[in-house]
């Protein structure tokens, strides 16, 4: 068990002497004053107990279940709205938003909030941010632009938002790109792309709300291609260049892509709406110049029963390669991924298809799992992402913009709003054929300080591992666990009884999970957020669950505390692995190099500084799992305004 | 008339000097003088004097050096000339081995080198002209980032196929911020 080249790992474990079917204390254990020793961990326990001291989130979601469509949405739309309903008022001050769940907020201190603030996101110095916006690079550096309310930490008053970088982990803040100044974006500039053109120049189509709230495409480029920062941006003069058509709702028209080429020059963008308020619809517009539109007479793709169609993104996938495609790429071996971010659901949703050139149409592999009812981007807090072609290296990127869990007025009291995921890229999963694969940037492997790693971690049902790391709160994990062979297992499961398939809390115990690890946790566990596999019976055979687990992340009650989760596929010979970004409040979990990918804001009251510990954990009743692991410490990104004079 | 050809020799003697002064070698001008001068005093306050000196003293464009604005972008036209030399050196380099395990650190530099030749050092020079001297110095810091990275890729400089180019690349880029610094301060 020992290995030379790793630490080794020479604290032996138990589990807890009480009861020791149980790793997970009932919940009047948190209340016994005896401060529960460590060192060697054994006396740590999940709380058993459902019932009593934890507030639960929707208690009616008896769907801790992992449904196609999920809705890991809270009561409110409120939180998470992008932009208000049309007609309501804007700019809500401080002193008039409601409660939204009338329960009393956390007593956070400075320091706690100060604490939330992520050290290698991408984020503004303050006030609110959502959808990203045209990312591209240029001359040297990548661009991200994104939504942006400079006078509060709340949506309104909307702007494109600026920041470069070398390396899309080291950014630097720049001025605003665009505000809202014409009589066609003064309600909002709001979500748009960029396309590059073959001959360098760059062209942006975004949506503006006009001063009667109708949703038109704009165009608008940089005053200065050769300026390498991109700071000016010129509106065209005679915008808008698309409005809705007729039998398309005004509100319900937005979110422009990226261009790619048909034949003779042209060239296609989407922009999303719905039909007949149910149908989610990506409408094609044909343009030789990008100032003239025509409106195709059929859509690209629709689906019904998905609603409305926001940040629409289509782009070609190679299917025999892991380099990226230029948006107008086809051939015989690229597929493309058309996704939209559901308004209703507040989801994102992509499927894999074939683009028939001919047509201008699209459909998708599997009918099953077309857009909306098929496979998510991201499993967690994660909607409006875009992808942009990285020129520079060869790569499809993906961005995705991650919203606060916490309470609105926690937010105007912090005086900030949202995330940015790490960027990610995008490839075909050629093993299973049926999703994308999503990875961090290796950019972000600059920002590793040390390592600590452990092999042969021989975790045995109903035990719990503390690593000894030292800083737990901006961390870069990479563990994989080895079972004994899925075939032996579901022989010794041909007699039980099928379950359903729900991660359901780490606390609950089944036979083949959950295993995993437990994050921003404090040594006694009263706040941990648990992140895990759990293997399933269903439908004859052995399902794999990736979970996170956040109803324990923190003590305070007026924060979302969601279970997130989805089936993922393992293959044969294949070990359950995770990697895991943690950066304070946010977290990042990849399963099976990127397979399924799940985000997770939390807001822990205790496991913060140095508080927070890192643990791996088995609790499932009949199954032992042998884990390795790394951890790199991670250093800030220092974002910060640029530097010019 | 025998009286005025004393003074006519005196003449002749001490006339011509200045007029012929530029045939003279150029070490021994006032202007040179006060150049060298500059150079040493600027130099001085970089962290590496002798590289400083040895940079601004082979450029061919140093009689123009009229104040230290003149050698900053003297060096940064050192700086980008190092990284374009050490970029062809690489890449020299790469089409001579056969050896992958060589190669791939080469690779990867050659990597790093592209767009600091491309981007990032041209960049830095046309900031410094506009007066934006911060970016400038980001430029430049950048620069040496990616010397940085590729050195760790490569073993140590005594048996580097690279030897010594990416430190004295860094060490250029040292003087070059040091040098825009003095001129921040001094403004």
């Amino acid at each position: 068990m020992d290995d030379a080249t790793s630490k080794s790992f020479d604290h032996p474990y138990t589990v807890l002497g009480e009861d020791p079917s149980l790793v997970i204390p009932p919940a009047e254990s948190r209340q016994r004053p005896t401060k529960v020793y460590f060192g060697i961990l054994t006396s740590t326990v999940f709380l058993l107990s459902l019932a009593g001291l934890i507030v639960r989130e929707n208690p009616n979601r008896a769907e801790n279940s992992i449904p196609a469509a999920g809705t890991a949405i809270p009561e409110s739309s409120q939180d998470n709205v992008r932009f208000l309903p049309v007609g309501e008022a804007e700019g809500v001050s401080a002193k008039s938003y409601p409660s939204t769940r009338g329960r009393l907020s956390f007593n956070w201190t400075a320091a706690d909030f100060a604490w939330q603030r992520t050290s290698y996101h991408f984020q503004p110095e303050k006030n609110w941010m959502n959808d990203p916006d045209g990312p591209l690079f240029h001359l040297g550096w990548y661009h991200l632009f994104y939504q942006y309310n400079p006078d509060s930490a709340i949506w309104g008053n909307i702007t494109w938002g600026h920041a470069v970088s070398r390396d899309m982990i080291h950014w630097l803040y720049l001025p605003l790109a665009m505000v809202p100044d014409h009589w066609y974006d003064i309600d909002g500039v709001w979500t748009g792309s960029a396309t590059i053109l073959p001959n360098g120049t760059i062209i942006v189509l975004y949506t503006g709300d006009t001063n009667e709230a109708v949703q038109v495409q704009n165009l608008a480029y940089p005053s200065n291609l050769s300026d390498p920062l991109l700071l000016d941006w010129v509106k065209y003069s005679d915008n808008p260049v698309i409005t809705p058509p007729t039998g398309i709702e005004t509100d319900e028209f937005r979110d422009p892509t990226t261009a790619w080429t048909g034949p003779n020059g042209t060239w296609y963008v989407l922009v999303g709406s719905r039909l007949n308020t149910t149908i989610g619809v990506a409408l094609v517009y044909e343009t030789l110049d990008f100032k003239n539109y025509t409106l195709l007479d059929h859509p690209l793709h629709t689906v019904d029963g998905t609603g409305m169609w926001e940040c629409i993104d289509f782009y070609p996938i190679s299917t025999n390669s892991s380099v990226g495609l230029d948006n107008s790429a086809t051939g015989p071996e690229v597929k493309h991924v058309l996704k939209a971010s559901l308004d209703n659901l507040k989801l994102d949703y992509y499927a894999i298809g074939t683009y028939d050139e001919g047509n201008v149409t699209w459909t998708p592999d599997d009918p099953e799992m077309d857009v909306g009812i098929g496979l998510q981007v991201d499993y967690g807090r994660y909607y409006a992402s875009k992808t942009f072609y990285d020129q520079n290296k060869g790569r499809r990127i993906l961005w995705g913009w991650v919203n606060e869990t916490d309470a609105d007025y926690d937010d105007l009291a912090k005086g900030w709003a949202s995330v940015q995921t790490i960027p990610r890229v995008v490839t075909y999963d050629s093993l299973t054929g049926t999703n994308i694969l999503q990875w961090p940037v290796e950019e972000i492997e600059s920002l590793r300080l040390n390592s600590t790693e452990f092999e042969d971690v021989f975790v045995e049902a109903g035990s719990l591992v503390p690593l000894d790391i030292g800083n737990a709160t901006q961390l870069d994990i990479s563990v994989e666990f080895e079972i004994e062979s899925t075939q032996a297992l579901e022989e010794s499961m041909l007699g039980e009884t099928e379950s359903q398939l729900e991660c359901s809390v780490a606390d609950n115990r089944t036979t083949l999970g959950p295993f995993g690890l437990a994050v921003l946790a404090d040594e006694s566990l009263s706040e941990l957020t648990p992140i895990f596999f759990r293997l399933v019976k269903s439908n004859g055979t052995l399902k794999t669950l990736f979970c996170v687990d956040e109803t324990r992340s923190s003590k305070a009650t007026e924060v979302f505390k969601e279970i997130y989760g989805t089936v993922v596929p393992v293959l044969d010979g294949e070990k359950f692995t995770m990697r895991i970004l943690v950066d304070h409040s946010i977290v990042e979990s990849f399963a099976q190099a990127g397979r399924r990918v799940i985000t997770s804001r939390v807001y822990p009251t205790e496991a913060i500084f140095d508080k927070a510990k890192l643990f791996l954990f088995n609790n499932a009743t009949d199954l032992n799992v042998t884990a390795a692991i790394k951890i790199w410490q991670m250093n800030s990104a220092d974002i910060h305004p640029f530097p010019l004079y | 008339m025998k009286i005025s050809l004393n003074i006519l020799l005196s003449l002749i003697f001490l006339f011509p000097l200045p007029l012929l002064s530029p045939l003279l070698p150029s070490s021994s001008t006032p202007n040179d003088n006060a150049i060298v001068s500059l150079i040493d005093q600027t130099c001085k306050r970089t962290p590496y004097e002798d590289l400083c000196i040895s940079s601004l003293t082979s450029n061919p464009n140093r009689s123009r050096a009229a104040g230290v604005k003149e050698l900053a972008g003297m060096v940064l036209d050192s700086v980008l000339l190092n990284a374009t030399d050490t970029l062809a050196f690489t890449r020299l380099l790469i089409d001579r081995t056969i050896d992958p395990e060589v190669e791939r650190p080469l690779d990867y530099c050659a990597e790093l080198y592209i767009p600091v030749v491309k981007f990032t050092v041209p960049q830095g020079r046309d900031a410094f002209y506009r007066g934006q001297y911060k970016f400038a110095e980001y430029c430049l810091t950048d620069a040496a980032r990616q010397a940085d990275a590729c050195e760790k890729m490569l073993p140590g400089s005594a048996v580097s196929p690279m030897g010594d180019r990416n430190r004295i690349f860094q060490q250029l880029c040292s003087v070059a911020v040091a040098i825009i610094d003095i001129l921040s301060k001094d403004q």
